[in-house]
């Protein structure tokens, strides 16, 4: 079976144009991985160790300088294919929706947008999504500040999922997010990917929700990849440095109260 | 006796819609060398708490207290300049996100050194007392863990990172040797490595100097690993208070045990993927307060009785505001 989702020798660099000659930028060093159907894989490191940019390059905001990213086995040519597969959901969803517009013609936007849909299609389409999130119909006529946190963020994954994607790609969700609507929106992005077949990519710092909710990370250290695998292989037996430091910190945490 | 006690504070603000109770009757108490966690999520009045102990709050708020004492002696009826004399060398506040409660067109020197008070130095001429500020700034520098204290120094806020800051709001916190630190959320958005450094030192503190610590926060696991005894607060009221320990083991009202097993780290028999326990909706916005038991509409347990307040429920050290704790079954 042809993974969901291939990325190999994916490297950029920054380009820093000054007056003095070339400046280094940040570089990404070449990395490969694959994500089947279904899975659930996470990305950790460090500020600055390149987590946000490689979600950029995944999603195409920015474009890498070698190597490439197949989906289904086949590589990515036009850019509505891209935008359509793989949807991102951003950190903060309070920033994120624009305050100025309806529910409803914010999650139309990138149906007008990328599909052929007609009026009354796409008001059906905005009317399943909500449902399927877990909001009522209604909700399209509600301006952002009128939600409460958790709803907010149900909007958010509302407009990445209105395509239909195949990959979800999302960083720091839940970081901002109290206990209780964390764990709503981590059982939500669950139930929506065993029923979709989703295969989901995110961003934490959360050690206890990637452990819980992942199959498979992967460390980056200043750009470079530093260890991927399992989860319970990465919790139980890090490899490098930077992944022992910190697996060793969550552990001191959790095991003082047993 | 207790450093700090607190019986039923209550504040109201002034709303078009009337007075609100923002807290409500809120029991709170830290003797000396404890750590106290104070856990809630956003909105339920944390650092509302925390501003009415130091009294940071507007005059056109109204405070209310049976009790608030400050090592026996009362709070609410002493002037402020009293209060501010208390507030200056007793206690200190190391407020939410310091990156952006430093002034950032100061360099961190003028900051530290603005708090460092006259009545710590030597009489001497200006140049000497200028070198004895320069000394003290440091030498807390060096005790929460920055080493290059010059660059620190030398930086604007914006210049260091936010661990350091973070380390550096509590050098200033700490130059006056308070007795009481209250940090508020010290750990927000920090990763695992980070976070260990400041709770180290914050335990550390805790230690050598019989510091008390009021350690506000919703980070759960950050807490369990810090604190001695925790209050629960939910929507300014509450819900629960006792020793860490107890607490984990048997919470006896649902929204702390709600609380408990969203974090997936503390349920080790949790099969990957499974659906984590959470209450439905979200905590109300303060223009829409329930009657009663503010968590009645979310509860699993709620029945016709808790549209009236709970009383406070004591067992042994442990308290609980719940008409139908977790330890009795249903009716």
């Amino acid at each position: 079976m042809t993974p969901l989702l291939t990325v190999s020798n994916l490297s950029y660099c920054k380009k820093d144009k000054s007056w003095f000659g070339k400046n280094a930028g940040f570089r990404l060093d070449p990395l490969s991985f694959e994500l089947k159907a279904g899975e659930t894989m996470a990305i950790m490191g460090e500020n600055g160790s390149g987590k946000s940019l490689l979600a950029k390059l995944l999603v195409g905001v920015e474009r890498p300088n070698a190597g490439e990213i197949l989906l289904n086995g086949e590589p990515l040519h036009h850019k509505r294919q891209r935008f359509q597969a793989i949807r991102m959901i951003f950190q903060h969803t309070k920033e994120s929706l624009n305050p100025a517009l309806t529910l409803g013609s914010l999650l139309e936007e990138p149906l007008i947008l990328n599909t052929e849909l007609d009026s009354r299609a796409r008001k059906r389409k905005i009317e399943e999504t909500l449902k399927l999130v877990g909001m009522l119909p209604e909700h399209q006529f509600f301006y952002r500040h009128m939600l409460s946190e958790g709803q907010r963020q149900r909007v958010a994954v509302a407009r990445a999922l209105i395509l239909n994607p195949q990959v979800l790609v999302a960083d720091e969700p839940f970081a901002a997010l109290d206990p209780s609507v964390r764990s709503q929106t981590v059982n939500l992005l669950m139930k929506l990917q065993r029923d979709l077949g989703l295969g989901f990519i995110f961003i934490s710092h959360n050690l206890g929700i990637v452990r819980h909710i992942s199959d498979r990370i992967l460390v980056l250290e200043e750009g470079k990849l530093v260890e991927s695998g399992k989860t319970d292989v990465i919790f139980n037996w890090p490899k490098s440095d930077y992944t022992q430091r910190l697996i060793h910190a969550y552990q001191a945490l959790i095991s003082r109260d047993a | 006796m207790p450093l700090l006690d607190i019986k039923n504070l209550t504040l109201e603000i002034d709303t078009p819609l009337g007075w609100i109770k923002a807290l409500d009757k809120i029991n709170l108490s830290i003797d000396s060398s404890e750590v106290r966690a104070l856990v809630g999520e956003s909105g339920s009045g944390k650092s509302l708490v925390v501003k009415s102990i130091v009294g940071a709050l507007p005059d056109r708020w109204k405070v209310t207290a049976d009790r608030m004492n400050w090592k026996g002696r009362d709070l609410l009826s002493m002037s402020d300049s009293q209060r501010r004399a208390i507030t200056r060398s007793e206690m200190s506040v190391v407020l939410q996100n310091p990156a952006t409660s430093l002034d950032p067109s100061a360099t961190l020197q003028e900051q530290i050194e603005e708090s460092i008070s006259d009545s710590q130095l030597d009489r001497g001429w200006f140049w000497q007392r200028r070198q004895q500020r320069r000394l003290i700034a440091t030498q807390q520098l060096h005790k929460v863990g920055i080493r290059d204290h010059d660059v620190c120094l030398a930086s604007y806020p914006h210049q260091v990172a936010e661990d350091i800051s973070q380390k550096f709001a509590l050098a200033m916190a700490l130059v006056s040797n308070p007795k009481l630190l209250i940090a508020d959320n010290p750990t927000m958005g920090m990763e695992t490595t980070t976070k260990i450094q400041v709770l180290r030192l914050l335990a550390k503190l805790n230690k050598t100097r019989e510091l008390s610590i009021l350690f506000v926060s919703h980070d759960l696991l950050a807490i369990s690993a810090m604190a001695d005894t925790m209050t629960v607060l939910y929507c300014g009221q509450t819900v629960e208070s006792g020793k860490m320990s107890q607490l984990k083991r048997r919470p006896l009202h649902p929204y702390t045990k709600a609380l408990l097993d969203s974090a997936p780290s503390f349920r080790r028999d949790l099969p990957p993927k499974a659906a984590l326990s959470s209450l439905d909706g979200t905590i109300p916005t303060l223009q829409h307060l329930p009657i009663g038991c503010r968590l009645g509409p979310r509860c699993p347990r709620a029945q016709k009785e808790c549209v009236k307040m709970p009383d406070v429920r004591r067992i042994h050290e442990h308290y609980y505001a719940c008409h139908f704790p977790l330890h009795r079954d249903k009716t």
